[in-house]
């Protein structure tokens, strides 16, 4: 029997809140009723860079042996790229063997739930990783109702959270939104149609065939876990399917909005808080067809901390609506002369330092015991010649201590002032990096920081963007709440 | 041990253009207007120069690549011209190059020669540098007020300087090169500043505001030398010598190990200790008359006097505001106005500071004229605290 062992969850800090859309494009009947908030993604993150971070935070649970990886599934109805391949970046930040089968799904926002059903089903063990970052029009539905954020899931390796017990992927041609190629944004319909022909006549013929997959009755079901935009449709799902003990998962709406292809996923998160084991889950979504999945908990649910308490908790509640069509670069800003320097690709330069750039592996001397960045064929070690003496030495995970800290205002930055400094890497070395976060300015001299996989910078005559490692504190500052 | 080149190059004569944001001249004018009064002092014939250094940092808005923009320009005899880059340390570069040359016995005359167009670029503030494709793929979008603003906060939490005092300290910094530079006619920024006008300034980078920072400006300045038998046989007196040159250039120490805290020059500190030695000053604060200081930002000013052993380490701060640097003061820092008022054309500013030192020692410095001097220090950087070119250089009657 397959199982999942570690689910890893990311939320970007910025929550904007639906006041602030509704009081910038209320007028146009954006904001839909301006209660709670979405979480926003960064200027220097994307589906790339949150996916990496929950499957950080995943592969981190412990347990479970990274070398016997043989498959990364990265979902997102907003691939960064066309090509190259998207989960070829979030293989290298992870640092994984060479020797895994890498590859992007897509075209649904069950493609998180699509790739878990297909790694369920088979005995290798994989690590699926879902995010998104969907662009929105101004003043839409989906704009207040959407959210930025991620979710990753270890499946066959380390010791079994969740048993699967069954499941099933149906198709159907039920098109309620897409976005056409060249297109910046989709276009949704009607969300009656979408619950009648949807939730309650797909879903549940979904969940029934899930069920005898599984052997199992509709009221051996203790909890559903089903992103769902309609209000009030959740519960109509429950009756139609005869899931008479269940529970429904909250859907975040309030929090983090509906965050896409990880949105099954994170709520799976956050329902397995209060979980005990033995009891019974069926993860479903909609999609062009659904899917449900059958898991039971196992023991070590009592175990299972998910970092996703914390990631709500530490939001940071942002009242400027223009942050989000600025960020997402749906509005022109002068950026000023500065603002213009071309990023040379350099592609071949990336490839030959690639883990460096993207695994953040730095070197550390045998014969010294120094450790430097980037590494070198002769040693940083201040004295005497030290030639091919360096290991390899990860350092993504290392965390360091401010030495030297500036909120520079001259420098171009998409979110000034720009935030660099010396880092002291623990354990030795240290490095001149960004700061970022919203709240990056307030670090200092001696703060501990910890580093995340972001953005470093992007050419919006290309398209290209490239991406490094950046310090944020690790202890971020108190959050806000919204007025 | 080499036996350094102390008195064995004499600068014959020098030439500096008007500093400033010229928008009259490219850096061809520029370079002329520094070359013809250089070789106006030297009264010799052009034909007399056996080979030529070229400094100049930004070849994107500038001159160009190679030797050739300056041999063209000043329509050379037929010599070589190299070109070097050292950040903002390439004017002295460029000296060293020709002072060795004249040392190496290789050639009797050479010139020496900086210039940087600056104000092509339709923004304040210096253009980002080249830097090859792999470190921008990892090092911060930085700026010279952001890399020194790092070092206010070093030195501050080092000694334990309350932020008033050291803000204090640096607008006195900037209060007296302002001053100085009023009356000097090729000076950028001529206008008299007061401590409160500094400290209300708009903050560029923490604790660095705006009068806190040098301006960059278009400008060149060059140097004729040879040995001190030609000079003297032309009739230069006093005679004024090179007492040592000496170049440190980061190695990644302070960048890439932890060791460094941040505070000061490493490099500065190694290239006085040799130009000391080379020169055979055993006490600077009594021996050097004026010091010309790479015043990119107040507190570079204030830590490179710690650096250079101009005064005790943690002091600066409290002599600056004591009045020692002042031009009536213990050693005149900044005595034309520095890279804070006199301006800052990056590849230039070298050969600027040294133009001044000579001046002085030759007693040519009309109003600004300091009662005989025997020594006078350049120090000159490029880049940032944490990975720079740093050069000292010292000039001495003979």
């Amino acid at each position: 029997m397959t199982y999942i062992s570690a689910i890893g969850t990311y939320l970007p800090r910025l929550r904007l809140s639906r006041s602030a859309i509704a009081s910038a494009v209320g007028w146009l009947g954006g904001g839909s009723g301006g209660k709670g908030t979405r979480s926003l993604a960064f200027w220097d993150e994307d589906s790339i860079t949150m996916g990496v971070e929950a499957a950080r935070q995943c592969l981190a649970q412990g347990g479970a042996d990274q070398t016997a990886l043989r498959q990364l599934v990265f979902a997102t109805t907003t691939p960064v790229f066309r090509e190259p391949q998207n989960a070829s970046f979030v293989h290298a930040a992870l640092r994984l063997q060479a020797d895994c089968l890498t590859q992007d799904a897509g075209g649904t926002a069950r493609s998180g739930l699509l790739a878990l059903h297909q790694a369920l089903e088979q005995a290798s063990p994989a690590l699926v990783v879902a995010a998104d970052m969907p662009v929105t029009l101004a003043a839409s539905a989906a704009e207040a109702r959407s959210g930025d954020g991620a979710a990753a899931v270890l499946v066959g390796a380390g010791q079994p959270l969740l048993s699967y017990l069954g499941g099933v992927s149906m198709a159907a041609p039920l098109v309620d939104r897409y976005q056409a190629s060249g297109h910046e944004a989709g276009v949704e319909w009607e969300e009656r149609w979408l619950r009648e022909e949807g939730f309650m006549t797909l879903m549940p013929q979904a969940i029934a065939a899930a069920l005898q997959r599984a052997n199992l009755s509709p009221d051996a079901i203790d909890c559903l876990v089903m992103p769902c935009p309609i209000a009030g449709c959740a519960p109509a799902v429950l009756k139609a399917a005869g899931l008479a003990k269940a529970r429904l998962a909250p859907t975040l709406a309030q929090e983090t909005g509906d965050t896409g292809s990880g949105h099954a996923l994170l709520m799976l998160a956050h329902a397995l808080g209060g979980m005990k084991a033995g009891e019974t889950i069926l993860l479903a979504q909609l999609g062009q067809g659904a899917t449900v999945l059958v898991v039971q908990a196992q023991e070590g649910i009592a175990d299972f901390k998910t970092g996703l308490a914390a990631q709500l908790s530490h939001g940071l509640v942002e009242d400027n609506y223009l942050k989000l069509v600025m960020f997402r670069g749906q509005l022109a800003w002068d950026r000023g002369l500065r603002g213009r320097t071309a990023v040379n690709e350099a592609l071949s330069t990336s490839y030959r330092y690639h883990e460096a750039l993207l695994g953040f592996v730095g070197g550390r001397c045998r014969e010294t015991g120094r450790v430097q960045f980037p590494p070198s064929r002769l040693s940083a070690s201040g004295t005497g010649f030290h030639l091919d003496t360096l290991d390899p030495y990860p350092l993504a995970d290392a965390g360091g201590k401010v030495a030297t800290f500036t909120a520079d205002r001259l420098a171009f930055s998409r979110h000034p002032p720009n935030c660099y400094g010396l880092v002291d890497f623990n354990g030795g070395g240290r490095l001149m990096m960004d700061f970022t976060d919203p709240d990056a300015a307030g670090l200092s001299g001696g703060d501990d920081v910890r580093f995340v996989f972001r953005i470093k910078d992007m050419d919006e005559r290309t398209g290209y963007r490239r991406y490094f490692w950046k310090a944020v504190s690790a202890h971020p500052a108190p959050p806000t709440t919204s007025d | 041990m080499a036996s350094g080149i102390k008195d064995r190059v004499a600068v014959l004569s020098m030439g500096c253009s008007r500093f400033g944001e010229r928008w009259d001249v490219g850096q061809e004018e520029l370079m002329v207007e520094a070359y013809s009064e250089a070789l106006t002092r030297a009264a010799i014939d052009p034909a007399l120069i056996g080979a030529a250094w070229y400094s100049s940092h930004y070849d994107d808005i500038g001159a160009g690549k190679a030797g050739t923009p300056m041999a063209q320009a000043l329509r050379l005899p037929d010599i070589g011209v190299t070109r070097v880059e050292n950040f903002c340390a390439g004017g002295t570069e460029a000296f060293r190059g020709a002072v060795y040359a004249v040392a190496s016995g290789a050639v009797d005359v050479a010139l020496a020669m900086g210039v940087e167009k600056l104000k092509d670029t339709g923004f304040a503030g210096l253009p980002s540098a080249s830097r090859g494709t792999f470190s921008p793929m990892y090092l911060p979008t930085h700026t010279n007020p952001g890399n020194f603003s790092q070092l206010a906060q070093s030195y501050a939490a080092r000694h334990q300087i309350a932020r008033t005092d050291l803000k204090r300290a640096m607008a006195h910094t900037s209060v007296k090169s302002h001053a100085n530079a009023v009356d000097h006619p090729n000076a950028h920024l001529r206008k008299a500043l007061t401590i409160d006008q500094v400290l209300n300034a708009p903050m560029v980078a923490d604790p660095l505001g705006l009068f806190d920072c040098c301006p960059v400006s278009d400008g060149a300045a060059c140097a004729i030398v040879t040995t001190p038998d030609i000079a003297r046989a032309l009739g230069r007196a006093p005679l004024v010598t090179i007492k040592a040159i000496q170049l440190v250039t980061s190695n990644g120490w302070e960048a890439q190990q932890p060791d460094w805290d941040g505070s000061y020059f490493h490099t500065a500190r190694i290239a006085a200790k040799r130009a000391y030695q080379e020169a055979g000053i055993s006490d600077p604060r009594t021996a050097i008359g004026l010091a010309e200081l790479h015043d990119c930002f107040s507190i570079t000013e204030l830590v490179a006097l710690e650096d250079l052993g101009l005064c005790d380490e943690g002091q600066a701060w409290r002599h600056m505001l004591d009045g020692w640097f002042d031009r009536d003061g213990r050693m005149p820092c900044q005595i034309d106005g520095g890279l804070k008022c006199f301006g800052h054309p990056v590849g230039a500013s070298g050969l600027r500071m040294l133009y001044e030192c000579w001046l002085q020692l030759s007693g040519q410095a009309g109003a600004r004229q300091l009662a005989s001097p025997h020594f006078a220090l350049a120090h000159n950087l490029g880049g940032g605290p944490a990975q720079n070119v740093c050069s000292v250089a010292l000039l001495g009657t003979c």
